[in-house]
């Protein structure tokens, strides 16, 4: 554990996230980059740090963001260090790719926002977040429309694709036991947020959200859970995902709307 | 992730197994980094991820052989 951070040439510091304590046991994940992971104390508060070459993840980070398989790498990473400290103590996760200078920009950056930092903490403790997912479930599998034309290119192929999938969509958007299930969802969560920015091209689905639960309310979310999927038997399934660090809770940055 | 109509599936209080890295993806990025996006998630117009999904999977599997690969004991410094 470094208390004092050792600039390195042409690299810059990856932030994966900012906790209230230093946990007892330090995570053993390997980082973005297969760096090593630093815990550092920085106005009250600890910073988890890494880092990693200045070219991929500043200068280049945007192209590299378009490579699946190195933002699969760097996301599975960041997340899994964050969930390795969240196990351990409160986090709030930095957004995936966030990166500083130098240790100085990061301490300015954590000091001017302790009073936001503060409110966050307030915002998420005790509770995690848990995405569900409704998918409707075709029974007609047999006339799922095809495509007919001729194509000639892979792009083509696409475009094809695509033209048949808004009616998918509008067919399973609008239902009034989804707005129940949302209300029941709602009554159960601290908060809700949207979700779904990569996954809303999936096949099927329905309905998307993210859900902040606090922890001694996890059973009245697998109840409610249970009891549409029950009822929704061969029409519908749910999908959920979690204990999540609090990704989707975390306050934007200044001048974004930060509910 | 599929399994018969009527239940719920749950993953994974062990993050990293059994997540998919589109659910991964839509955490992780879902406060709004830069979705640089449009590229990220859009090919020829379509959502990448929904043309994509095997190489998505596959994608996570690579990343996580290749952590594990590089999960040398630690070294002292």
């Amino acid at each position: 554990m470094a208390a004092e951070l050792t600039q390195h040439d042409d690299r810059v510091l990856y932030l994966y996230g900012i906790s209230e304590l230093l946990p007892a046991d330090l995570p053993q994940e390997i980082g973005v980059a297969l760096a090593k992971i630093e815990a550092v104390e920085c106005g009250g508060v600890v910073c988890w740090v890494s880092w990693v070459p200045g070219i991929d993840f500043e200068r280049n980070l945007a192209r590299n963001m378009e490579n699946l398989d190195w933002l699969a790498e760097a996301s599975v990473a960041h997340q899994r260090v964050v969930s390795a400290i969240a196990k351990q103590t409160e986090i709030l996760p930095a957004r995936f790719g966030t990166v500083f200078r130098s240790g100085t920009s990061l301490r300015q950056h954590v000091r001017g926002r302790t009073r936001h930092l503060k409110r966050d903490f307030e915002r998420v403790r005790g509770a995690d977040e848990w995405g569900v997912k409704v998918f409707g479930i075709t029974m007609q599998s047999a006339a799922v429309p095809k495509i007919q034309s001729k194509v000639h290119s892979g792009k083509d192929y696409l475009k094809a694709k695509a033209a048949l999938r808004p009616k998918r969509r509008e067919a399973a958007g609008t239902d009034g036991d989804l707005k129940k299930f949302q209300e029941a969802l709602n009554r159960v969560a601290r908060e809700t947020a949207k979700v779904g920015n990569i996954s809303s091209g999936q096949r099927g689905l329905a309905f998307q959200t993210s859900l902040l639960i606090k922890r001694q309310d996890r059973k009245k979310l697998e109840s409610v859970l249970r009891k549409f999927s029950e009822s929704w038997e061969n029409r519908r399934r749910i999908e959920c995902t979690g204990p999540w660090p609090p990704y989707s809770f975390v306050s934007r940055a200044e001048g974004e709307r930060s509910k | 992730m599929s399994a018969p109509a009527g239940t719920v599936i749950f993953a994974a209080d062990d993050p990293g197994d059994e997540l998919s890295l589109l659910d991964i993806l839509d955490h992780v990025l879902n406060q709004g980094v830069i979705l640089r996006g449009n590229l990220i998630i859009s090919l020829a117009g379509v959502d990448l991820v929904y043309v994509g999904l095997d190489v998505i999977l596959t994608s996570v599997e690579t990343a996580l052989r290749h952590i594990a690969a590089s999960a040398l004991p630690p070294q002292r410094e």
